[in-house]
């Protein structure tokens, strides 16, 4: 266990990556998304304004994973550092970063309900439809999408790492298909609208478990695949 | 004596190529080996192998009685220093040591600050704008101060400068004396690290061509130089390994100890006995063994002696 916590701060070495990055991405698309509401109210426009600025750091947590492996895990083996406490390490550093920024946007959002939108009826974090289950809600979601979009990247790069970017490639071309296949039987059963209400039942505390489930399924077969990888 | 590592029947296959070929050795325990043979003879492979980082086809590694794979109480036993090895992109070599105190259980601090200062290293430097040779002394510092009971040096010494280098040995050699423990060192630069070295493993086309003491190996050959035709005459029915000449002059390379009763006749006849050097009689043992295919590198002895292991 010490081992495994040992990878976290060699992680975090990366501070770049981790720290710094992901704070000015939010930073920058925070204060563009204001900018604009600015203008937007300056001009008469008093409806409510809503962004999607705040999932632009978690775009950015595909990334992360990505460079979790590629950088790291050299350097990891360097250290006689097993597989497995590397993985763990990892994740739990994801797990770590992941709550940071899920509680920034939980804070933000907050202050943005108790300011009623920074006063201008503006909306960054507080998007009513993640803050639907409460403040709660807002953090699982969030701290949720980043940790799937970390492991993406990191089940990616696993793959890249150990069966090179041919096989990498012909993967995601494969989920790609799969994507078209599944909207292919979906529109051949009409159930579009089923779908969508499906969705729409979820709410984000189901969608936010289902995102969970998936984003454990990644994660284990990123472990199957990093088990017999070669820095 | 105990052996820290046995490795039977070791094989390595990649797609077309057999880097590792049913190779069996032992390593002892507190000895300083050196891991020697020529590019992609399979030094790296086995190193690899033998930490964990890579797996084998086919065979059996033990460190320390135990598989190393995935084995953390066996693997922070061990450090592997890479040529090539990767860091974190941000990282600074401050980063990397402070990393490898966190790994390996007996880290010294005062060492690596020493070694820092000896090999000038910038410790203000990212280590991805460092040159090659302070790249290498990262490495070299890391390998020195983990103080691993088995220390793997794979060309630890890449872009280092001779001084470096020197440092490099000499705080090897100080801190073996004062911490013994088991060194594999794999380098080009044979007689640079002959001193150093008390075992000499030769490594050539994936197969163990040589595991004996470096003393040992140096008495196995001589020089004979003199009189082409009594060079012929004294190594006639002897194993030669190689030859040169020069009008009139050659120098044959033979296997095997001369005898008290060889070396009088080789007063006799007007013949000199040079020394085989570590480096010369592996290149010749290489050659030797990589048969009439290699005939085409020892038409050009010169060049041999300088290319032949690099």
């Amino acid at each position: 266990m010490n081992r495994t916590l040992s990878v976290v701060r060699m992680q975090l070495i990366n501070k770049q990556t981790y720290i710094w990055i992901p704070l000015l991405i939010l930073g920058g698309a925070f204060a563009l998304t204001l900018a604009i509401y600015a203008i937007l109210a300056s001009s008469g426009v008093d409806g409510p304004k809503y962004g999607g600025g705040a999932q632009a750091p978690l775009w950015y947590f595909l990334v992360v994973g990505i460079q979790a492996l590629t950088l790291t895990f050299p350097f990891s083996q360097a250290m006689s550092v097993t597989r497995r406490e590397f993985y763990l390490g990892t994740l739990l550093t994801a797990v770590l970063t992941s709550a940071i920024l899920a509680g920034i946007a939980v804070v933000g959002g907050l202050v943005e309900i108790a300011t009623d939108g920074w006063g201008m009826n503006g909306w960054f974090f507080g998007l009513p439809w993640i803050w639907a289950s409460g403040a709660g809600g807002a953090f699982l979601f969030n701290f949720v999408v980043a940790m799937l979009f970390f492991v993406v990247g990191f089940w990616a790069a696993t793959i890249y790492k150990r069966f090179g970017g041919t096989w990498l490639t012909v993967v995601l071309v494969g989920v790609g298909a799969l994507f078209v296949l599944g909207m292919w039987v979906v529109g051949r059963l009409d159930a579009w609208g089923a779908l969508f209400e499906w969705f729409a039942v979820q709410g984000v505390l189901g969608l936010s478990m289902w995102g969970l489930v998936l984003g454990a399924v990644l994660a284990a077969s990123a472990f199957l695949t990093l088990r017999r990888a070669v820095p | 004596m105990s052996h820290v590592i046995e490795v039977t029947d070791l094989t390595k296959r990649y797609r077309d190529t057999l880097a590792v070929d049913r190779v069996s050795f032992t390593i002892e325990q507190d000895t300083i080996y050196g891991l020697l043979g020529r590019n992609g003879a399979g030094k790296t492979t086995v190193m690899s192998i033998l930490t964990a980082q890579n797996f084998a086809t086919s065979g059996d590694v033990r460190i320390f009685g135990q598989h190393p794979y995935e084995n953390a109480r066996v693997l922070q036993r061990m450090c592997f220093v890479r040529e090539s090895q990767k860091y974190p992109d941000d990282a600074l070599p401050k980063h990397a040591f402070g990393t490898a105190r966190l790994f390996f259980p007996n880290w010294d601090q005062a060492l690596a600050e020493q070694l820092i200062d000896d090999l000038q290293l910038p410790m203000k430097r990212r280590i991805k704008k460092l040159s090659r040779g302070q790249l290498s002394a990262v490495g070299v510092i890391i390998g020195l101060a983990s103080r691993a009971e088995i220390t793997f040096f794979d060309e630890p010494y890449l872009g280092l400068d001779a001084v470096a280098r020197q440092i490099f040995y000499d705080r090897l050699l100080e801190d073996y004396t004062a911490r013994p423990r088991t060194v594999i060192l794999s380098s080009h630069l044979i007689d640079e690290v002959s001193n150093l070295i008390e075992k000499v493993l030769v490594i050539d086309r994936g197969r163990i061509i040589m595991d004996e003491d470096t003393d040992a190996v140096r008495d196995r050959a001589a020089n004979i130089v003199g009189d082409a035709s009594a060079v012929d005459a004294f190594v006639a029915g002897r194993e030669v390994i190689h030859r040169e000449s020069l009008g009139h002059v050659a120098s044959v390379t033979v296997l095997g100890a001369l005898t008290a009763s060889d070396r009088e006749r080789l007063a006799a006849m007007g013949l000199d006995v040079a020394p085989v050097s570590l480096q010369q009689l592996i290149v010749r043992t290489t050659q030797h063994a990589a048969g009439v295919s290699g005939s085409a590198a020892a038409e050009d002895p010169s060049a041999t002696d300088e290319g032949a292991l690099r």
